[in-house]
């Protein structure tokens, strides 16, 4: 496959321009701007990262500091406050209110989303590593390995996989890092699917025999043939699977197997004060819209990339 | 060589005057081997002579010796309603102790039946006002009035317990009527309720201590100067303040002053950062260090004495980073394997633990953390405080308790094994149609004297689901009141009070020196299989969690963990953990 055959517009308006394909990145980025759902998508995701990278500029407060003592006039679960607004200058100004521990919520939710994204990202991205050598590999290889790597791929997909990455950590131990880890174990089954099913497919392709009469090695021919045509359903899962990545993060840090409260994280911040639900709702509201948005971002922008990868879809 | 005739007039004259002076004190101690007639025996025992089962069943077991750190001696049938209890060293709290939850008398036939399949854990068989009817596991546990019961009938001719670990849940079932009455409410709940016109809350007094504990083997918690800093580094006030409901106050001592003889010696450490700092800074330098990092550890149960606990736990933390320097980051630990790991010594950090009453007297808070069978909790066992616990418990004038208790309680404050924090306040909330509704200031609440508004159940919600029915080796809360409501113990408590009162026991007297309790059974008490309560039913009773050796000594998980807190120590210890 390549881009120029994908792009009909292109053929009609100049012949010529088939012979300087255009590149996969700037087509799909083009195929992505065609769709409004997919913008909505970057455009949160944009502001999410964003707000990860410039958190300690964008916080009003240190995110971990119990304010009382600290501020004067601060109050327990107190409701948000915009001087802007119209919240009295008297009262100190918390965007998102505080929380049980006198905590500016908004710095909370700010630093939260690094937490986030940080574990959304590198528990897809090992899980992407592992897949896809485990799925290349036994896609190529066939016979008794790709039976065995798949059994075992099998087995980890039986069972759920939330419940799954509450075994690995209560086995591992509490913590972010293995909360991490256990995400992306999880993760590596579909993965791996994904790539083993592209790899059969292409293994048995022309450009992959021409390849082998020319003598090319088999880690050759799978790196530089077979992989790179199997990224385009890799690419769409795993921005599928940052979003997933983020629920079950938030899903663990709820039921308490992250252990350390301190850290911001959405999950754990809407089950420190669930019991405020009547009470103090906003405290609740902000991290679970925040974690709303970044699925729904990752979504939005998964669905995009499918529809601009697919060539059945771009005719 | 002196006439036998003579002699044996005389022995005779002794033997009578003996006879006598025993009737008449009521003192004496009589042997297994001659059970006087019981007064009001039932045709079948009175029919045959009763064959009363004693503990050890020769001998007696060995006090003070070996590795026996016990204070039972025997205990002995002495007829179908007596039973004797020899202790090596007077208790002055036998009473309170006896009337415990964890003591319910089982019928012996149905413990040797049923204790070695466990199925006495779901299929309890007590006397109390209410038995078992269904028990579905996660989701509730009902219970029916006794046709048979001794005492007063249960008002209510079911009982349906709940639970459920969110306040909020707990208090919206209140509300919708779905049920009536709930434990421990919310400390931010607790107005609501109190403004609210259909609902009722019952304040709970504060017989419970919230305390930081460090294992004073493993570094630093070696070093005492730090274990003080950290005593009076942290404003205990301001948490009761911001995190507690009405009711609850910083706590002077390790017992709540309510108990008798809780507060003496003198007050605990006062708040003062500086000072803390400075004496932080000297146990740093003796230990060698610049920093110190460590965890607040803790468990999500909500009790009276910790009703937040992932807040409080951060306040802690922030409190020790503000005013020390010190980092503790706050983690959350799954409650079963917490409590484990606190009863094996092997908590690192620092633990954020409480204890509620289970019977009013100061034996229940120090012995079961500082007396000798208190275990590796905090470390090793202090001996000055381990022996001047056991002197407070052992001393029958007042004079000599106090001096005693006060003597531990200034140990307590010096060695800092834990930082005494909070007695919490608590409650229950009832449905304002609801009457007899109360709250135990032991967290065992009695349905049998509740009428839910002439309804046929009272549904009551807890916070956690009963863990089984036998109780004889349960310590969680939850638990012991859903016992307290199908077995009864030889004494119980008042209803919404402290005091001990007679139950399957009429009366329990003592000699002179509290080393010798015997107790007279109640008659036409029955339990709920129909078997009659005798006195073979209390040996064997206590006999299995005394005996770590005896082959029904079973239970859930085996530790029967109350009776070697309250009563020193098991007969045939098991070693020591590695």
């Amino acid at each position: 496959m390549t881009a120029s055959n994908d792009s009909p517009a292109m053929v009609t308006a100049d012949p010529l321009a088939a012979t300087h394909p255009a590149s996969l990145w700037r087509d799909t980025l083009g195929g992505i701007l065609r769709q409004r759902s997919a913008i909505v998508g970057l455009a949160i995701l944009t502001l999410l990262v964003a707000m990860a990278v410039f958190a300690p500029l964008i916080a009003t407060h240190d995110p971990t500091q119990t304010l009382l003592g600290f501020e004067e006039g601060v109050a327990k679960r107190s409701a948000p406050c915009i001087h802007a607004f119209g919240c009295p200058e008297t009262e100190p100004e918390h965007y998102f209110g505080t929380d049980g521990n006198f905590r500016d919520v908004f710095s909370r939710v700010v630093f939260g989303t690094q937490t986030s994204l940080t574990v959304g990202f590198t528990a897809i991205g090992l899980a992407i590593l592992f897949g896809t050598m485990i799925g290349a590999v036994a896609g190529y290889a066939g016979g008794w390995l790709d039976n065995i790597m798949m059994r075992i791929m099998d087995v980890l997909l039986a069972f759920p996989s939330l419940l799954l990455a509450i075994i690995i950590v209560t086995a591992l131990g509490q913590g972010l890092i293995n909360a991490l880890l256990a995400i992306g174990i999880v993760s590596i089954p579909v993965y791996a699917r994904i790539v083993r099913s592209s790899v059969l497919s292409t293994r048995e392709a022309d450009y992959v025999t021409a390849a082998q009469a020319l003598g090319e090695s088999t880690s050759g021919i799978l790196l530089r043939r077979v992989l790179p045509n199997s990224m385009t359903p890799l690419i769409v899962q795993a921005t599928l699977g940052i979003g997933g990545a983020v629920l079950e993060i938030a899903a663990l840090a709820f039921v308490g197997v992250i252990g350390n409260l301190e850290t911001p994280e959405w999950g754990s911040m809407i089950a420190l004060e669930r019991n405020q639900l009547f009470l103090a709702p906003h405290i609740i509201l902000a991290p679970g819209l925040a974690i709303t948005l970044t699925v729904l971002g990752f979504n939005l922008l998964g669905d995009g990339l499918r529809d601009a990868l697919d060539p059945r879809l771009n005719r | 060589m002196s006439h036998p005739s003579r002699w044996t007039s005389r022995l005779a004259l002794v033997g009578i005057a003996t006879l006598v002076f025993a009737a008449c004190t009521g003192a004496a101690t009589p042997s297994p081997s001659t059970p006087t007639a019981p007064p009001d025996a039932t045709p079948v025992t009175s029919a045959a002579p009763y064959d009363g089962l004693a503990y050890p069943e020769t001998g007696e077991a060995p006090c003070g010796v070996g590795d026996y750190t016990g204070n039972f001696k025997k205990v002995t049938a002495i007829d179908a309603k007596t039973v004797e209890f020899q202790l090596c060293a007077p208790d002055v709290a036998f009473l309170a102790k006896i009337a415990f939850s964890a003591f319910g008398i089982q019928d012996s036939d149905y413990i040797a039946a049923h204790m070695g399949d466990g199925s006495i854990l779901d299929q309890p068989n007590g006397t109390g006002p209410y038995k078992l009817k269904a028990w579905d596991r996660g989701s509730r546990l009902v219970l029916e009035a006794f046709d048979g019961y001794w005492g007063e009938k249960a008002l209510a001719p079911n009982v349906e317990f709940r639970w459920s670990d969110e306040a909020a849940q707990r208090l919206l079932e209140l509300q919708s009527g779905a049920v009536d009455g709930i434990d421990n409410p919310g400390a931010d709940d607790i107005e609501t309720i109190k403004n609210s016109g259909s609902l009722a809350f019952f304040e709970r007094e504060g017989l419970n201590t919230l305390y930081l504990g460090f294992n004073t083997t493993i570094k630093p918690w070696t070093n005492q100067k730090i274990r003080q800093a950290i005593a009076m580094g942290v404003d205990r006030q301001r948490i009761v303040d911001n995190f507690y409901p009405p009711g609850s106050e910083v706590a002077s001592h390790f017992t709540p002053c309510a108990i008798p003889f809780g507060c003496e010696g003198n007050d605990y450490y006062t708040f003062d950062a500086t000072a803390a700092k400075a004496l932080l800074a000297e146990g740093m330098a003796e230990e060698g260090i610049t920093t110190l990092t460590t965890k607040i550890q803790f468990r999500a149960a909500v009790r009276g004495y910790l009703p937040d606990p992932p807040q409080i736990a951060t306040e802690v933390s922030q409190q020790l980073k503000n005013n020390l320097g010190i980092i503790a980051t706050p983690e959350l630990q799954e409650s079963g394997a917490f409590l484990d790991a606190n009863s094996a010594g092997t908590l690192e950090g620092i633990f954020l633990l409480g204890w509620g009453a289970d019977y009013p007297d100061t034996s229940n808070f120090l012995d079961y953390h500082f007396g000798p069978g208190s275990g590796v909790k905090f470390g090793k066992p202090f001996d000055d405080v381990a022996a001047a616990i056991q002197e407070g418990g052992s001393a029958s004038a007042d004079a000599d308790r106090a001096a005693a208790y006060g003597t531990a309680n200034n140990l307590i404050k010096e060695y800092v094994p834990a930082v005494v924090m909070i007695h919490g306040g608590s409650g229950t909330a009832f449905l304002a149609d609801v009457t007899g509704a109360h709250a135990s200031p032991l967290s065992t609440e009695l349905f049998s004297v509740v009428d839910p508004g002439g309804r046929d159940t009272l549904v009551w919600m807890q916070n956690a689901e009963p863990l089984s029915l036998y109780c004889g080796d349960e310590s969680d809360g939850e638990t012991l009141r859903a016992c307290e409501q199908i077995n009864e113990s030889l004494y119980g408590y008042e209803v919404g009070g402290t005091k001990a009162i007679p139950s399957l026991a009429t009366e329990c007297t003592s000699n002179a020196d509290l080393t010798v309790w015997t107790c007279t059974l109640r008659d036409g008490v029955k339990f709920h299989d129909g078997a009659d309560l005798d006195a073979n039913d209390v040996v064997v009773s206590y006999a299995l969690q005394w005996d770590a050796n005896h082959p029904l000594h079973k239970g859930r998980s085996g530790a029967f963990e109350y009776f070697p807190g309250l009563f020193g120590g098991f007969l045939n210890p098991p070693p020591p953990a590695s």
